[in-house]
């Protein structure tokens, strides 16, 4: 027992000693092996003095992008380091938020989605950095997304575009040409139509197309492609088609319906990949993926290739034009909390990273960036297991892509109204005129759009 | 040990025991050192969790009122804007839906599982022989990952390919319905697992409780010619009222603040179906941003589920007497 007394006390003002310690804010995160000034920001600074800057980042083990660009960049800048500062993938804005509330969060920090780009940005969380944006290549896409009262705050170094993805083998076996980059929506209804039947005739049991439960494969293409269409007008009438087609294609069973999907958690990866449907619209993220997981054999062995996504209307189809598409862009901001004498550092990585070594870099493994050019294409297509058909690299490098997420604090809620939307109509629990005009109601009185 | 200390601790710090000193001068009371002491250790026992509850809880729950009227993005300070986001709630219909399917929610799994956890607990309160199997095979869905629960029962549930719907099928169901992929019965779907996976938990809670009933009044009754069920309603229910009391206030407040099943099993949806306040309070406020809203709507289910607990204890309170 007299033992047990000191050493209870000890143990329980140990106890007080940690939780206070976890209430205290303050303790950075900067891990810097030197701080010697840096020569002024010109167009190629040279950095003398040893700096390291971290970066947020999250599933370093299946997202080798942020690891790609740290050792571009200390390659190039010998230098200068990159400490990647690795986050829970779902949880990514949640815990960087808390790090940024509390100042403790990296040096550089990536934007995951534009969704919610403008709460970091009228937060004053990131450094105004429109010195690199106007240093970029005029190539690059959507710089101007992150730009906002005239200066940016934020530059993508990765822009995906959804792309029709097609299994050359199964339009083979159903006797129906392939995609030739000319296809609206109705096109593709019609050669999802004749795939069914060809496919069935031939002993198949594929589908023709597989449409991925996320909201967006309706809702992101239609607000990308409709000419005029804003999610923050509150007006939702030109989804209509979108779901029209989606439910049309569904109740002829020429893809899998939308209760199906959800319900057996289906992944577009084993979908396509093992073959149990001919094409699906799906983000270019997939091409490379694809490509590791037949060479891995967690895909099965077929031909296959890219083309545009199916078009709105025929005056973005043809090889001469350029399509539209959607996806948000992924970019890199500045902590305005950085040291001072960090700054010139961290914006030689953000010019590093958007410019054509880093859209090299990322395209080496497969990451489709915002800048695209020759170079940067060649080095993208050399990946072993990548289509080189022409339709498949005029798909990938051609593009108008528009965002998912307009840059604006009511996205977010809007975005939520429009996921319930779509699992009503596609759930085939509302119709679509009704689930619309819902969602446009529920826009005007929660999320003051219009 | 830690029961007798704390219990002596409270004795000295109770303010009839005298004061410990006087001054210097005074001689020192006999014994008063050994109550100091023991103050000293019930304090060192109560305080990690103490602290822990202070920092964790009380003073997030204190926060939680104050945020709840201002405006704020988790950034910079929380602007004061008095009752607005309370009149907000009034009248957004999104809030009214999760509010009408957490009580939805809550009204029928409640009774449901109290029936089946007391069932279960009757069924497996007898002396045969792998009774222990069957007490862990019932227990057993409580401690399996929610996740892995709601992936299993979502694929029983597939509307085409579903077990429970081909069993429907193949005895007769014409338009077996669509689960959770319908909005009309997602609930009730959510609701057969949620009570599914607690049922063992309360059932434990009751087999602790019917071990309490005394054998020689059950006897007594089977003497006086009582039949099974005058026996189960005149001897094991009075003797269960505690028991079946604490469940149900712990099945209240766990059915009111229900989260993690639907979260994962439906997300809410199709549509708006099985949208509930604690997955409201998440999207609102991790999912927008609007930590101020969020904590309104928060602070409305902790006054919902303060308010039913303490109906609850005066309704017992009632039955004592």
């Amino acid at each position: 027992m007299k033992r047990t007394i000191p050493a209870a006390i000890a143990m329980a003002a140990a106890a007080t000693l940690v939780l206070t310690a976890c209430g205290s804010g303050g303790g950075g995160t900067g891990e810097t092996s030197g701080t010697g000034p840096s020569t002024s920001a010109s167009a190629e600074p040279t950095f003398d003095t040893p700096i390291t800057l971290t970066m947020a980042a999250w599933s370093l083990a299946s997202t080798p992008e942020f690891q790609a660009l740290a050792d571009g960049f200390h390659t190039k800048y010998p230098n200068l380091t990159i400490k990647l500062v690795e986050y829970d993938a779902a949880n990514y804005d949640t815990q960087l938020t808390a790090d940024l509330a509390a100042g403790t969060a990296p040096d550089i920090f990536v934007h995951k989605s534009l969704k919610t780009f403008p709460t970091y940005q009228s937060a004053g969380m990131a450094l105004d950095v429109s010195d690199v944006a106007a240093s970029l290549d005029p190539a690059t896409a959507n710089v101007d997304k992150y730009t906002v009262d005239g200066k940016t705050w934020a530059v993508p170094y990765r822009q995906d575009a959804w792309l029709l993805f097609y299994n050359k083998d199964l339009f083979d076996k159903a006797k129906v040409t392939y995609p030739d980059g000319s296809w609206t929506w109705d096109d593709y209804v019609t050669a999802a139509e004749s795939l069914q039947k060809g496919l069935k005739a031939a002993g198949s049991d594929a589908y023709a197309a597989y449409q991925h439960v996320w909201p967006t494969s309706d809702w992101g293409l239609a607000a990308g492609q409709t000419p005029g269409a804003d999610i923050l007008s509150g007006d939702f009438q030109f989804l209509k088609p979108y779901y029209e087609r989606s439910l049309k294609l569904q109740s002829e069973g020429a893809q899998i319906d939308f209760g199906t999907a959800t319900t057996n958690s289906l992944t577009y990866q084993a979908q396509f990949g093992t073959q149990k449907a001919a094409m699906m619209n799906i983000g270019s993220w997939y091409i490379a993926a694809l490509a590791t997981q037949q060479a891995k054999g967690d895909a099965d062995t077929f031909n296959w290739g890219v083309a545009p996504v199916p078009q709105y209307d025929t005056s973005t189809t043809k090889l001469d034009k350029v399509p539209v598409s959607f996806a948000d862009p992924t970019g890199l901001s500045i902590n305005a909390k950085v040291d001072k004498d960090k700054v010139d550092a961290a914006k030689a990585f953000l010019t590093f990273a958007a410019g054509e070594d880093g859209a090299k870099a990322v395209a080496g493994i497969g990451i489709t960036p915002a800048l695209i050019n020759d170079a940067v294409s060649d080095v993208f297509f050399s990946a072993k297991g990548v289509p080189t058909d022409d339709l498949s690299k005029f798909a990938w490098s051609t593009r108008d892509v528009h965002v998912e997420n307009p840059v604006d604090t009511r996205t977010a809620a809007i975005v939520n109204i429009l996921s319930d939307m779509h699992s009503a109509i596609m759930s085939g629990s509302s119709s679509v005129d009704d689930a619309i005009s819902q969602a446009q109601d529920r826009a005007k009185s929660e999320a003051n759009a219009g | 040990m830690a029961t007798a200390a704390i219990a002596s601790a409270g004795r000295a710090a109770s303010p009839s025991s005298p004061p410990a000193r006087r001054g210097r001068s005074t001689k020192r009371r006999p014994g008063s050192r050994l109550k100091a002491r023991n103050t000293l250790v019930g304090w060192t026992f109560v305080l990690p969790n103490f602290i822990g509850f202070a920092v964790l809880t009380l003073v997030p729950v204190l926060i939680l009122f104050y945020v709840s009227f201002t405006t704020w993005n988790v950034f910079g300070t929380a602007k004061w804007i008095g009752i607005a986001n309370y009149t907000r709630m009034l009248a957004d219909r999104s809030y009214h839906v999760a509010l009408l399917n957490t009580v939805y929610y809550a009204a029928v799994h409640i009774p449901l599982t109290l029936a089946c956890s007391l069932a279960l607990a009757l069924l497996l309160n007898r002396r045969l022989r792998g009774m222990a199997f069957f007490r862990t095979v019932a227990f057993f869905p409580y401690i399996t990952s929610i996740v892995a629960i709601a992936v299993v029962w979502n694929m029983l549930f597939s509307p085409q390919y579903g077990p429970i719907n081909q069993f429907l099928h193949a005895i007769g169901v014409q338009n077996a319905p669509g689960w959770t992929t319908s909005a009309t019965w997602s609930m009730p779907a959510v609701i057969i697992v949620g009570t599914w996976r607690e049922m063992g938990y309360y059932m434990l809670l009751f087999l602790a409780g019917l071990q309490t009933v005394p054998a020689e009044l059950h006897e007594a009754a089977r003497m006086d010619g009582a039949n099974a069920w005058q026996r189960f309603r005149n001897v094991t229910m009075p003797c269960l009222r505690p028991t079946t009391f604490f469940v149900t206030v712990m099945l209240t407040i766990g059915s009111f603040k229900v989260f993690d099943l639907i979260l994962v099993m439906t997300n809410g949806g199709p549509g708006q179906s099985t949208l509930v306040l604690s997955q409201y309070i998440y999207q609102k406020g991790f999912g927008e941003n609007q930590f101020g809203y969020a904590s309104a709507v928060a602070v409305s289910l902790f006054l919902i589920c303060i308010l039913v607990t303490i109906y609850q204890f005066l309704v017992n309170k009632r039955r004592d007497r």
